[in-house]
């Protein structure tokens, strides 16, 4: 499990960016939606630190709304530099997936 | 609880800065706190348990600290929104010197054919363009906004907010002003009644004092 969680954590600002690409979101939303698909957590400090970063690069923007509690929360927008950073993410990670799929599937290649 | 859950979150921030980025940082963090904790309730869990596992998934939060200590960003955005208005600041005062020097031409041009009102109209509109251009610039004058969040830095932005307001003010009568001046001396050459003439600078200055008071019950 502490290989998944660091693997995850290493790309905090990719699922960031891809939830906020489906719609715009506050930090606990987006928390409760890895949650629910995937059982993991992540920390909140981990999470409002890849906020502040995003902000700091422009892919994303916030603003102050009211949810439907009448709470008032932050939420957060992808910004165009954010979608065209998310593609190259995205693009990036299959390659390392394929890389890492054929290095450690070596052995099996190898009986075939 | 949510009592609890803020003096957590003040608790973790203990340390911090207590800029208004920070402010607003822990005023979201604690509303996702929260969330958090009603849902954990609200799926069965005992309010100690909840508070216990909402917490625990704060985490480490002094790479977050340490970030909001230097943010650059904001403030470069400031300096460089601050070049451009100085800019634009000077090239608008330039035309509207520009414009009140040439409003006179018209006036002796057409004056000459014998169309002195069309050279006087023109005269007037070209004024109204520089007087406009005028306020318009110290209107739109960025503010200053505070580097950071220091009582100095909050001086300086007081400071600065009076200074606008009264440049604002010194540009509009400097407008007014010299709009008078050529009024008198429009009125007075073309009914030649010098003798009365003057009153309009008496006009002016209560005009003056007019933009005074509403500058005054602004404040």
């Amino acid at each position: 499990m502490t290989i998944t969680s660091d693997m995850i954590r290493g790309h905090t600002d990719t699922i960031i960016l891809a939830h906020l690409e489906e719609q715009d979101s506050y930090g606990y939303q987006i928390n409760k939606s890895i949650q629910e698909r995937t059982g993991y957590i992540l920390k909140d400090a981990t999470l409002y630190t890849a906020f502040r970063r995003l902000e700091d690069v422009e892919y994303i923007t916030s603003y102050w709304g009211d949810g439907d509690s009448g709470a008032r929360r932050r939420y957060y927008t992808i910004t165009k530099k954010g979608r065209q950073a998310l593609l190259e993410m995205k693009k990036e990670w299959q390659e390392a997936k394929a890389i890492i799929d054929k290095l450690i599937h070596m052995e099996e290649g190898y009986y075939e | 609880m949510n009592e609890k859950l803020r003096n957590y979150i003040e608790f973790l921030f203990e340390d911090a800065p207590k800029t208004k980025e920070v402010i607003e940082l822990k005023e979201e963090m604690l509303q996702n706190l929260i969330d958090k904790y009603n849902d954990l309730v609200s799926e069965g869990k005992t309010s100690e348990a909840a508070y216990n596992i909402a917490t625990a998934s704060i985490g480490d939060v002094n790479d977050l600290i340490a970030q909001l200590k230097n943010r650059p960003t904001y403030q470069q955005g400031f300096e460089k929104e601050m070049l451009a208005s100085k800019k634009r600041s000077a090239l608008f005062t330039s035309i509207a010197v520009v414009l009140y020097i040439m409003s006179v031409i018209p006036v002796m041009l057409l004056g000459e054919i014998g169309t002195g009102i069309l050279g006087v109209v023109i005269m007037f509109i070209l004024i109204a363009i520089a007087t406009g251009l005028i306020v318009y610039n110290s209107m739109s004058k960025p503010k200053y906004l505070k580097k950071d969040q220091t009582v100095v830095e909050e001086f300086k932005e007081w400071k600065a907010n009076s200074i606008e307001k009264n440049a604002l003010y010194k540009s509009i009568c400097g407008a007014m002003w010299s709009i008078i001046v050529v009024i008198y001396f429009i009125i007075s050459f073309m009914t030649m009644a010098w003798h009365i003439t003057w009153i309009i600078f008496l006009i002016g200055s209560a005009i003056q004092g007019i933009i005074h008071a509403i500058f005054e019950l602004r404040k």
